[in-house]
Formats: structure tokens, C-alpha cells, sequence
């Protein structure tokens, strides 16, 4: 036999109801927290497992119950079931029925017992776990919580956010001196969002960067809303910080992507307009050529024609080779950059285009002194400075001598190049938009091709550097290039 | 005798389509005379020079009207020549000869009234007759 009492008292602090068996009569004894917990008045049922099966359980626990209890009393076969019951007002309630052996603490006694315990009501185990649960996505996710207490003027943090600052598990987090927190440049954003959360209650979810206590900086995102007492006053704020470092090197990689595949992009849509335009020119004269060599009857006039096939794919020629050098500019970049000295580049340009600056009675006059070399791909310093010198003769003004001007020099860490000529200038108010495009011309010269500030430009973007002018009427071009 | 246009006018910066073009007009005796303007100033110029100084009997009938062209392209001429086409007395045709096979373009260029009609390069010689025939005019 049990003490009752004792025995009472014990299930009473374990909160559990349970039943006895009677392997003779078959009818169990219900208990009175039993009762108590699904709010039904003591012995208010037969208490028979019939009447259990038919009335209280739910139906989808039926059939294992049934078995479980079975084999429990009449084969000693111990278990454990999780079942709903039907409570007073109707509602299914889960509990966790064992027998004796499967309970965590020891219950010495000869009778068979089956106990219910109220799954909602474990606080202990559920807090345990819910803080494992709750360790585990800190630390997964990298998110720390932390609350601010205005009451008790102090700040707290959980281990994950230590752990990501990099302070010591005893270090106090200051209210006065939290800009320290952050990166120096994100501190006004951090002050403001707290302020105006701690005042006005609005809630803040922004990207920011963290400096650490050992002077790292990482990127979080940063989510806080304020914390009301029962009068709707603000006391507090708390919030999360989550590390998005990684997603952010991915985003910032990304918008670099971005930004190749935009000047890609444009180089594309350039050559799509030298092949839809500047081809098809070709081909179509071509095509209106042979219309007109059909319509014409007379021998000497058709062989006459046939000259101008030569005319029309020479011109054809030159403009795939054009393409064939806008197409080479992103194959070449891959090349390796060495050092080169600008002097050397101009005394080769110097060589090749003599006769050039002859006619143009071009003089030259270049300033190394500033920067006296660059890293860069010889062919390409070579290609622009050839290309400026040769337009600012190409665009002389008639009635003075060529005088261009070369200057490199240092500003603020940035590499420059300049390049000055007297010429005729180019009206920026009408052509600034167009000028490195392809295939454009602002001049009236017969030789103005319009590809070279074209391929200039694009030799200069694809080693991440630019290309600037300023340029008057009647006056002058200077160009400027950046080197990346 | 032929009923033949007295002037026409090609703009256009393909010198090579212009030698070809005159060669077809000469032998189809299209038109009388013809105008050539290598980009849209030149011929905006001549055109803003008519209505000061000159004889209105040197306005062309017909235009030929390329769209991509150096200094002036074809759509800055239409859009400055449509500010001054009310003070010609005589009705002008013009048409787009253009080798862009943009749709955008296309229909740009016949969303303007003044465009009668839009043909792609390389031009067929029976459109050229139909363009110089005096019906269409």
C-alpha cells in the first residue's frame, strides 16, 4: 500500500495527476490533481479506462493509449505517450502520461501507477531549453541582444554581443561613452536613431558599422525598439545587432559587378551600333551598287561600277578593324602592368609621328617632374598620349602653331596626366555628352574618323581609371586622365 | 517628255551611298537636280539661308534625310527645321534613308508629321522611282 498523503504531497510538487490500476478489478483510481488539472470536479467520471477512451481522449491518441495501457497492465510493458484530453470547456490539453520506471525521479511502490504530467507546465526543462534554443541562434546567426535600462541608467548585453565586440564578459557597457560602439563615421547615425527612439519611440532597423574593443570594424544590422512600462512611459530600449559582414562584402561585391557589367554593357551597346550601323552602310551600298550595275546595259559603265566594290569593302575593312580593336580592349587588360616612364613613351610617339607634327608645326612641351612613371600597360600610355597628340594637330586652329602641353603630377594620392593643346576647342554646351562616343565628330575635317577618344576612353575604364576635358572655343582642349 | 521632279536634296554623310544614289538618279532621269549636304547643319544652314536672301525657287521637293550623321544628326535637322517649315510656300516631301533597323527609331521618325515614310539601306531602286515619281508628291 501507498502513504497516501506522502505520496499526495510528492505528486502535488511534481504537478502531475495520475492513476492507479487495479490489476483485479480492472478499474483504475483517478487522482485528484488528475481532476484538478483538466478542471473537472472529483470523481465526477466512472473511473474506468472504457469511459477514458471513449469521452476524454482525443481521438488520434486513442488506439496507442489503448495498447500502452494494456500491455502495461497486463504484461508489465512500461511507456510513455504524449495524449490530448478533453478538459472542462472543451479544449484538448497535452500531457505526457508515463508509468512508473520512465519518470525521472524514483517512485518506490509496488502498485502500478500511470502518470499525466502537464506538458505546459515544465517550466524548469522548458527554460533550459528555450536557452539552448536561444544560444544556439545567437550564436548561429550571429545576433546579439542587448537592452538599455534608463531606469537603472545601465546597459546589458548577452554573451553573443560581447563575443561580437569583443570586450570581456565584465566589462560594463557605458551608456555615456556608447558612440564608441560604432565606426567613427557612423556615430551621429547611431545617436540619432537612439535618441529618437528613446524620445519619440520610433523603432530603428538600419546597417551600421560596429567598432570593437579591439579596434575592429564590422558591418551589423542594428534593431532596436523601445520598451513601455504599464503608464506607456519609455524605460528602456532593447534590440539586436546581427553581424551582416559577409552579406555586406557579398552586396559591396556585388555592386562592383554591377558596375563592370554596366561599362561592359556600354562597350556592347557601341558595338552594336558600329555593327548595326556602321557595317550595314557597307553592306547596303554594296547591295544598292549591284542593283545599279543590273540596271545599267552598257559594258564600259558596269566595269566602271565594279571600281567602286574595292572602295566600299576597303571601308569595310577599316571598320572591322576598328571592331576589332574596341574587342581586343578587354582581352588586352588581362596584360600585366609594368612600370613606365613617360619620357620614354613620348620619345617613341615623338619618332613615329615626326612628319605629323611637322605639318601641323607642332611643338610639344612636356613636364615629367610631378610623376615621372606609372604603372600601366606600355601599349595603352602609349595609344593615349598618341592619340591627343594627334587630334590636338588633327584640330589645329588655322591661324596659330601646334604648342601641346603634357603634364603629370601627384594630387592627393591620384596619379594625373594632362594634356593641353591651342587648337580649335570643341563646343562642350553641344557636344559634351557625345564626345567619347563612337564614331562622333565635331569637326569639319575631312580626317575626323571619330573612334580615338572612343578607344582613349575605353583603355583608360577598363584599368579603373577616367577621362575628363575642359575645352573652349577658339582657345583650347586640356584633357585630364586619372589613372586608376 | 517625262513629267520629272526639278530638285531634290540628300543628307547624308556616306559619301559612297551618295556618288551610288546620284549614279541612279542620273541613269532613271529621276530628278533635274540634286542637292547634296553631308550632315544636318550644312543643310539647316542652306535652308535658314533660303528664307533670308534667296529665291524660294531653290527649295527642293523632295528630301532624303539620313539619321546618324556627324555635327548634326538627323533627328537635331528634323527638329530644328520643323521651327522654320511654315515660312516655305512650296510643300516639301521628306523622307528617312536610314540603315537603322531600330525599332524605336522607326517608329520615332513616323510619329513626326512631316516624315512621309521611313526606308531602311540599302534602298531598292523601284522605292527610289516611287519616291521621285510626281503621284507620291
Amino acid at each position: 500500500m501507498l502513504q497516501n498523503e506522502l505520496f499526495d504531497n510528492v505528486m502535488q510538487d511534481f504537478n502531475a495527476g495520475y492513476w492507479k490500476l487495479n490489476e483485479v478489478s480492472g478499474i483504475e483510481m483517478w487522482s485528484s490533481v488528475f481532476y484538478e488539472k483538466l478542471g473537472y470536479e472529483i470523481g465526477s467520471f466512472p473511473e474506468t479506462l472504457n469511459y477514458f477512451l471513449e469521452t476524454l481522449i482525443h481521438e488520434a491518441d486513442k488506439k496507442l493509449f489503448r495498447n500502452n495501457f494494456l500491455m502495461y497492465q497486463r504484461k508489465d510493458i512500461n511507456f510513455e505517450q504524449h495524449i490530448r484530453i478533453l478538459n472542462s470547456i472543451g479544449d484538448y490539453q497535452s500531457f505526457r502520461c508515463n508509468t512508473n520506471d520512465q519518470l525521472p525521479i524514483n517512485i518506490q511502490s509496488s502498485t502500478k501507477l500511470l502518470f499525466f504530467m502537464s506538458l505546459a507546465v515544465e517550466p524548469e526543462r522548458t527554460l533550459v531549453k528555450s536557452y539552448f534554443y536561444y544560444q544556439e541562434t545567437a550564436e548561429m546567426t550571429e545576433t546579439g541582444s542587448w537592452y538599455v535600462d534608463f531606469k537603472k541608467k545601465k546597459s546589458f548585453w548577452d554573451f553573443q554581443t560581447y563575443k561580437m565586440m569583443e570586450y570581456p564578459e565584465d566589462h560594463e557597457p557605458s551608456i555615456k561613452d556608447s558612440a564608441n560602439y560604432y565606426a567613427k563615421e557612423c556615430r551621429q547615425q547611431a545617436a540619432t536613431l537612439f535618441f529618437n527612439c528613446a524620445v519619440a519611440g520610433v523603432p530603428f532597423s538600419t546597417e551600421i558599422k560596429m567598432l570593437t574593443a579591439k579596434g575592429n570594424i564590422f558591418w551589423a544590422r542594428a534593431i532596436g525598439k523601445p520598451v513601455y512600462n504599464d503608464l506607456g512611459n519609455i524605460v528602456g530600449i532593447r534590440g539586436v545587432f546581427q553581424s551582416i559582414e559577409e552579406l555586406k562584402k557579398k552586396e559591396l561585391g556585388l555592386e562592383k559587378s554591377i558596375d563592370i557589367i554596366e561599362s561592359q554593357n556600354k562597350r556592347l551597346f557601341n558595338f552594336a551600333h558600329i555593327v548595326s550601323h556602321n557595317l550595314r552602310s557597307h553592306t547596303s551600298n554594296l547591295s544598292l551598287l549591284v542593283q545599279l550595275i543590273e540596271n545599267i546595259a552598257d559594258p564600259q559603265e558596269k566595269a566602271e561600277l565594279i571600281d567602286d566594290i574595292k572602295k566600299i569593302s576597303e571601308s569595310l575593312n577599316t571598320t572591322i578593324e576598328h571592331l576589332n580593336e574596341v574587342a581586343t580592349i578587354q582581352t588586352n587588360k588581362k596584360q600585366k602592368r609594368v612600370l613606365v616612364y613617360f619620357k620614354d613613351t613620348l620619345r617613341v610617339i615623338r619618332g613615329s609621328i615626326s612628319h605629323i607634327l611637322k605639318s601641323g608645326n607642332a611643338t610639344v612641351e612636356a613636364d615629367f617632374s610631378g610623376l615621372e612613371s606609372v604603372n600601366y600597360i606600355p601599349a595603352y600610355l602609349e595609344s593615349i598620349m598618341l592619340n591627343l597628340i594627334t587630334n590636338a594637330v588633327k584640330y589645329k586652329d588655322p591661324s596659330r602653331d601646334v604648342v601641346i602641353k603634357i603634364k603629370t603630377y601627384i594630387n592627393e594620392g591620384k596619379k594625373y596626366m594632362e594634356v593641353a593643346d591651342n587648337g580649335s576647342g570643341i563646343d562642350l554646351e553641344l557636344f559634351g555628352d557625345k564626345i567619347f562616343g563612337m564614331y562622333k565628330t565635331f569637326h569639319y575635317n575631312e580626317d575626323a574618323v571619330g573612334i580615338g577618344l572612343f578607344i582613349t576612353k575605353n583603355q583608360i575604364e577598363s584599368l579603373n581609371g577616367t577621362i575628363s576635358l575642359t575645352s573652349e572655343v577658339g582657345l583650347g582642349t586640356t584633357f585630364t586622365i586619372a589613372f586608376g | 517628255m517625262k513629267n520629272m521632279i526639278d530638285l531634290a536634296c540628300i543628307i547624308d554623310d556616306d559619301t559612297t551611298y551618295i556618288s551610288l544614289v546620284k549614279r541612279i538618279i542620273e541613269t532613271k532621269e529621276l530628278c533635274n537636280n540634286l542637292l547634296v549636304f553631308s550632315n544636318g547643319k550644312e543643310a539647316f544652314d542652306y535652308f535658314s539661308a533660303i528664307l533670308k536672301n534667296l529665291s524660294q525657287d531653290h527649295m527642293p521637293e523632295i528630301i532624303l534625310l539620313d539619321l546618324n550623321m556627324p555635327i548634326m544628326d538627323g533627328w537635331e535637322f528634323l527638329e530644328n527645321f520643323l521651327t522654320i517649315q511654315h515660312k516655305f510656300q512650296t510643300p516639301i516631301t521628306l523622307y528617312v534613308v536610314s540603315s537603322s533597323i531600330n525599332p524605336s527609331d522607326v517608329e520615332k521618325a513616323k510619329e513626326i508629321t512631316l516624315v512621309s515614310n521611313y526606308f531602311v539601306k540599302p534602298v531598292k531602286i523601284n522605292e527610289l522611282e516611287a519616291i521621285f515619281s510626281p503621284q507620291t508628291v
